[in-house]
């Protein structure tokens, strides 16, 4: 296929379209150069004006909603990320038709219920109303617009999608010793099984921000580099910030998350021996991958057993 | 149009000819020395080219032809950046999968554009190699590049033909230099995974995430609100 059709089919889009329209590619006037990082911090901004209303609308104090929003804006993540170049915030603002399309999908013909057992849900999940309100959506259509070429490049490249290169995932070792090997392919399939039996339970508001935390968590690659790849950690962080309001943790358990920042640390030093001294740190990524997996899963369990949706929070007021 | 260039630069050097005395002397040729040396660690070096010669009247175009095996690559949109930034002018001669491990890619060339300037520092990475049981690192050896000389002043003399700039508008004549002091070309070592893990860490590796992904559909199933 041809390497602009790929590129122009990617989930960068639309980004795509704004940069070549600003002309951020004509070398010749200087004045469009920066257009590009422009973009990029006007859907920061955006993104935090969305959290903001959102979270005033879902009852947060306007205070509040301010505080929490600035966690979001003032980060140093977010703000090198989008300076650096990279679109992620832009992607956090549109909905990705087929990650979030399960969950709007659920909100919107009945989420399953604790009666039905684990089991029945699941096969709930995949019934004749579920598949029906899909074939409204507007998956569909556009990919009868633009064919194959476009559910390959913007969805299901992150299905077959994978990276050997070193990156936090936790199947980066696994799925480097194993490339070669036609069964290689199996392993391939159990990652995104764990990852989809993962994304079927939930709400809608929460879902979003836990649904795109276990996508990125679970998923086969997992990068953080600027500029010349995703930043997949901004994907969740910011829809993070509409749920923080809403979190009952005890101040000694939230201190809980700064083991996000030491196993974020600790296979960040290992990576930097790998890539910069050539030091033979394969075994240590793997370990610390592993263990940066328990770290996020620990904390997202915290924050899935601690969070209070609006209703109940306004019962309790009452 | 990216295709034709592309095109252009592989039918280049289609004739070797020994006219190096033509457009050049003989004299003057013995004074042209190279070097190349290679800095950094881990995955990404920098090459340093240097060409020396002495003093002439011509307006002297250097371009150095260097060819780069399957085991490293350089990035098209680096060497972009580069050449608004520095100057730096470099041509690859085929397209280059950036995230492709070294058994699934192929060699290229690169051709170092040094006019107006003597050294010239080019960024390479190294790629990640088949996963061993019996070595922990891999050595990449890079040949030495063939130098290529051209005068503006002078149009005599059939050597080698190739790109005039790296913008790859237009070819050149250009003069072989053939009788370089001899050096062996750079090499570097890169780290390999252990393949005789495979079994651990696949196992391993499963059973984490299983774990994982039971806790959280407990606390899902117990905590969601449904």
């Amino acid at each position: 296929m041809d390497a602009w059709l790929c590129v122009m089919f990617s989930v960068t889009l639309l980004i795509r379209l704004a940069l070549l329209c600003f002309g951020v590619y004509q070398d010749q006037n200087l004045r469009w150069v920066h257009c590009g990082k422009l973009l990029f911090l006007g859907s920061d901004l955006l993104s935090a004006l969305l959290l903001f209303r959102l979270l005033v609308l879902h009852c947060s104090a306007r205070s509040l909603a301010s505080v929490h929003c600035s966690m979001w804006l003032f980060n140093p993540l977010t703000m090198a990320v989008s300076t650096c170049g990279n679109a992620e915030s832009l992607l956090a603002v549109l909905i990705y038709p087929v990650t979030y399309a399960l969950p709007v999908a659920l909100s919107l013909v009945g989420a399953p219920s604790r009666g039905r057992g684990l089991i029945q849900n699941l096969v709930w999940c995949f019934s004749r109303d579920l598949f029906l309100e899909q074939c409204s959506s507007a998956s569909p259509f556009t990919a009868c617009e633009y064919g194959w070429d476009f559910l390959q490049e913007s969805s299901l490249f992150h299905l077959t999608h994978r990276d050997i290169h070193h990156n936090f995932s936790p199947y980066f070792s696994m799925l480097y010793v194993t490339a070669e090997h036609h069964w290689s392919v199996v392993l391939v399939l159990v990652c995104f099984l764990l990852q989809l039996l993962l994304l079927l339970l939930s709400s809608l508001a929460f879902c979003c921000s836990i649904h795109t935390a276990v996508f990125v968590r679970f998923n086969k690659v997992c990068t953080s580099q600027m500029p010349f790849s995703r930043s997949y950690f901004l994907w969740y962080l910011c829809l993070l910030t509409l749920v923080l309001s809403r979190l009952t943790l005890s101040l000694r358990r939230g201190l809980g998350l700064l083991l996000w920042f030491v196993g974020q640390e600790l296979w960040l030093s290992h990576a930097y021996y790998l890539e910069f001294e050539g030091c033979n740190s394969f075994a240590l990524i793997w370990i610390a991958g592993l263990l940066f997996l328990l770290i996020n899963s620990l904390i997202l369990g915290q924050i899935i057993s601690h969070y209070r949706p609006a209703e109940a929070q306004l019962k309790k007021t009452d | 149009m990216f295709r034709c260039c592309l095109l252009v630069t592989l039918l280049c050097f289609i004739h070797r000819g020994n006219s190096e005395e033509d457009c050049f002397p003989s004299e003057w040729l013995k004074s042209v020395s190279m070097s190349v040396k290679i800095s950094k660690a881990g995955f990404h070096r920098d090459l340093h080219y240097r060409v020396q010669w002495s003093k002439t009247e011509q307006e002297v175009h250097a371009l150095l032809v260097q060819k780069l095996p399957s085991g490293v690559y350089m990035d098209e949109y680096q060497l972009d950046t580069l050449r608004r930034d520095t100057g730096l002018e470099v041509l690859l001669d085929s397209k280059v999968d950036v995230e492709a491990p070294e058994y699934l890619s192929s060699g290229f060339t690169a051709l170092v554009f040094l006019s107006g300037r003597r050294e010239a520092v080019v960024p390479v990475h190294g790629r990640y190699h088949r996963p061993s049981d019996s070595s922990k690192r891999v050595k990449v050896e890079l040949e030495s590049p063939r130098l290529l000389l051209r005068s503006e002043q002078c149009e005599r003399g059939v050597a080698v033909d190739a790109p005039c700039t790296a913008s790859n508008h237009s070819i050149c004549s250009w003069t072989e230099i053939l009788e370089l002091e001899d050096h062996a070309g750079v090499s570097l070592e890169l780290p390999v995974g252990d393949s005789s893990m495979i079994i651990s860490v696949c196992g391993v590796t499963v059973l984490t995430t299983v774990l994982c992904c039971v806790y959280l559909l407990r606390n899902i199933w117990k905590h969601g609100s449904f």
